[in-house]
């Protein structure tokens, strides 16, 4: 036996020839995020009368492999406000950690924050999209981006329902919907049919606007091939926020798939 | 970023701001992803001086490639008031380029007019806060701020300034300016209706002998429908421009703002 | 009494149970020993005067440095530890052309003496972020006169980090009587060249040697020429001006 302890626990020299150390050097350049691995895709949420709907698909995909079908994207912060994520999952745990820690800081500077969603002088969705902006375009001032493209929904300061994007390079803004990904092609131009202003939006009943989010994510399962059938949605209203993590979409119709023709090797 | 600089006119003419064009083959085997901080999300801004008073504008589409982001995202900010809606401010900054960039632009200079007018105990003057812009810029050569910026106020004497600007703090005072996605659209036709270039009187002889039209002052209402109709023909001609026009007037009694439609095809 | 102050003598930043900051009180009586300064603004401009000990008939006069220029229209009169006043001053220069550098104008004479004053209490273990410069406080109190937009100004800046504007004020040995003498002789409507005669004049009062053209040394602020110290001829023409007795 060896008895020196930092020999403990190692593959024998004698047996496997020495360890190369340089493996275990972090000298060198510093490693950032340089392409995302484990990725989610499209985020898409709408504005209504009385508050803000989200949703985005349980999936992590490593590349064109459906990797993890269990990933939940959206995430509740302070009971009040809703963050979607898309792009690079270990970046959205990162996030996730990153504000846990934020909302517990927020909740012993004002304990009242928890039992009042909306009460004066916690951070609601404005404050947190800032938050996040700058962030995120710190990180890519650093060159160590956080690839991700952000959704944040909740309320502003007037208690008027907010919805803003950040993205990788720190880019941030605001419209009565929207969507990342494939969702700006695939669901914008859907959502946009029923909110293409902001008086628009503050039309849409609840119930109108959780219809078109769901219309919308059936339309990007069938178009977008990283997309998955079991999805989360969230609605932020004044009273907090409702979230559904597990739900399936429903009535899908693939007849259409036959009348596509002309890709590939396929002529008739 | 090469591209941002360069004078090739597939980039920098009426075209597209992102890179649509082939690139150049990647060496045989290596090939490396790397991060790019820099998009352009289009869109354009204008301003003319006029005696009294300086008209700013932009468009208020934000773009990424193909795609409209928002309909509604403002490139002109009023900076260095005292309150949180800027409401005594005397500058205006507009910023066209990379959006984020545009943004912290922005807010770097409005806090430094903040910290100035406690410091020196009087509001900056548009000179000095062009002086200081340019120095802003300059400090980040090497990595810029990817924006092209245009600041407009009135000068010591109450006359409209404009401050045009490059990525990089070049700076200049003009009569007026076009910059961004279609600033190669709309410039020529403000050099020739704000500086009648081009105009010459009729009948006035031939070669030497012809003579220039005279250049008077715009007033503010022929500023006013210049930039509109400067607008309406880049939103026909240029696909990042459109949407809505944010357009504000300073004058002595203050910075008036409109918000006018422009086509969201 | 002796006892309880040397006990707070030696915190350079204690302060004693009266609230005093012994040091800094200290750094005061060393401009007492120093030379004497004048200023005096006028409605066209602030002329700065001081004297020069020639304490050796083998020193060259003009190497003995007292007033100086901090831009085109600030200039300073010093009394006190000298050496002191060259970090402050070069601090002011530095502010001044970095204010010109990113702001294409003048900095303002109040904001050029606030930012000297910055430097006062820099002294004694550097506070959290902030690099302490000195082990004491200065040793010199400074009179700055300036034009700018709103006009000729003349400001006097002391150890303790505060300072005032004055229409006259006089600092140094002399400075007691010197001050009561400018109390008297001042009035708002003082042309440059009264001011002139008036700051020579209260000199000479104060003054252990005889004043002549070498010992005193006068500088101007204007609009027009802004800070120019005066030459060997103007001098003898300032001096020659004084009534004699």
């Amino acid at each position: 036996m060896d008895h020196r302890p930092q020999a403990w626990g190692r593959p024998r020299d004698d047996v496997y020839g020495a360890y190369d150390h340089s493996y275990l050097q972090n000298s060198g350049p510093k490693q950032a995020t340089q392409a995302p691995i484990v990725t989610g895709t499209s985020v898409i949420a709408m504005k209504y009368k009385d508050g803000v709907v989200m949703a985005a698909d349980n999936l992590a995909s490593y590349g064109s492999l459906a990797r993890f079908p269990d990933v939940k994207r959206l995430r509740v912060f302070l009971d009040s406000s809703v963050v979607g994520f898309s792009g690079d999952v270990s970046d959205m745990q990162f996030l996730d950690r990153h504000l846990t820690d934020l909302s517990i800081d927020e909740a012993y500077e004002d304990p009242s924050c928890t039992a009042a969603p909306n009460g004066k002088g916690h951070l609601n969705a404005a404050n947190l999209h800032k938050y996040l902006q700058k962030l995120l375009y710190k990180r890519r001032n650093d060159f160590d981006p956080l690839w991700n493209q952000l959704l944040i929904a909740g309320f502003d300061g007037h208690s008027k329902p907010y919805l803003a994007s950040v993205d990788l390079r720190g880019t941030s803004f605001t419209s009565p919907s929207l969507a990342t990904g494939f969702g700006s092609a695939l669901a914008q131009p859907i959502m946009r049919r029923y909110a293409e202003t902001e008086e628009d939006a503050a039309k849409l009943t609840r119930e109108q606007a959780v219809e078109v989010i769901k219309e919308c994510m059936k339309v990007l399962y069938y178009r977008d091939a990283r997309s998955l059938d079991r999805y989360s949605i969230a609605v932020v209203t004044k009273d907090g926020v409702e979230l559904k993590e597990d739900e399936q979409l429903e009535k899908q119709s693939w007849a259409f798939a036959e009348r596509i023709k002309g890709y590939g090797t396929q002529t008739v | 970023m090469a591209a941002m600089f360069s004078q090739n006119p597939l980039m920098n003419g009426p075209n597209y701001s992102f890179n649509d064009a082939p690139r150049t083959a990647a060496p045989e085997g290596a090939r490396q992803h790397r991060f790019d901080p820099y998009t352009d999300n289009g869109g354009s801004t204008l301003a003319i001086a006029g005696a009294d008073f300086t008209i700013m504008a932009g468009d208020t589409r934000l773009t990424s490639g193909y795609s409209i982001n928002s309909r509604y995202h403002p490139k002109l900010f009023k900076i260095g008031g005292t309150t949180a809606d800027q409401k005594d401010a005397t500058i205006v900054l507009s910023v066209v380029g990379f959006a984020a960039d545009g943004e912290a632009l922005k807010e770097r200079l409005d806090a430094i007019c903040k910290m100035y007018r406690y410091r020196h105990g009087k509001p900056m003057s548009v000179k000095a806060c062009a002086q200081r812009l340019s120095t802003i810029l300059y400090q980040k050569r090497f990595f810029p701020y990817y924006v092209y910026a245009i600041l407009g106020g009135l000068d010591e004497e109450g006359k409209g300034a404009v401050y045009s600007y490059d990525p990089v703090g070049s700076y200049e005072r003009e009569q007026c300016r076009a910059g961004g996605a279609a600033a190669s659209l709309i410039m020529p036709f403000l050099d020739n209706q704000v500086n009648f270039k081009n105009q010459y009187e009729p009948g006035s002889g031939v070669g030497h002998a012809l003579q220039e039209r005279e250049r008077k002052p715009l007033t503010r209402s022929e500023g006013e429908v210049l930039v509109k109709d400067a607008f309406d023909g880049a939103v026909e001609r240029h696909i990042e421009v459109g949407d809505g026009l944010q357009m504000m007037v300073i004058t002595k009694d203050g910075i008036e703002e409109v918000l006018l439609p422009l086509k969201k095809d | 009494m002796f006892m309880a102050r040397s006990e707070y003598d030696r915190g350079i930043n204690t302060f004693s149970p009266e609230g005093r900051l012994f040091q800094v009180e200290y750094s005061l009586e060393a401009i007492k020993l120093g030379s004497t300064a004048i200023g005096v603004a006028t409605s066209e401009g602030v002329i700065l005067g001081v004297e020069k000990r020639v304490t050796s008939t083998l020193l060259e006069t003009s190497s003995v440095e007292k007033i100086v220029e901090i831009d085109r229209h600030i200039g300073t009169a010093m009394s006190g530890l000298q050496a002191d006043a060259r970090s402050m001053i070069e601090h002011a220069r530095v502010e001044c052309q970095s204010h010109a550098f990113n702001y294409n104008e003048k900095l303002r004479v109040e904001s050029c003496t606030q930012a000297i004053c910055d430097l006062a209490l820099r002294f004694g273990e550097s506070a959290d972020g902030e690099e302490s410069i000195m082990s004491r406080p200065f040793g010199v109190a400074l009179l700055i006169a300036g034009y700018d937009e709103d006009g000729p100004s003349l400001y006097h800046a002391e150890p303790s980090g505060t300072f005032y504007r004055y229409d006259a004020k006089a600092i140094g040995s002399g400075s007691e009587g010197a001050q009561a003498e400018l109390q008297n002789e001042y009035h708002k409507s003082l042309t440059l060249e009264d001011a002139e005669t008036l700051v020579l004049k209260t000199l000479k009062q104060v003054m252990e040697e005889k004043l002549d053209a070498k010992n005193v040394q006068l500088a101007s602020v204007t609009k027009d020429k802004g800070f120019r110290i005066y030459t060997d001829e103007e001098m003898a023409a300032v001096v020659a001006r004084l009534p004699a007795n």
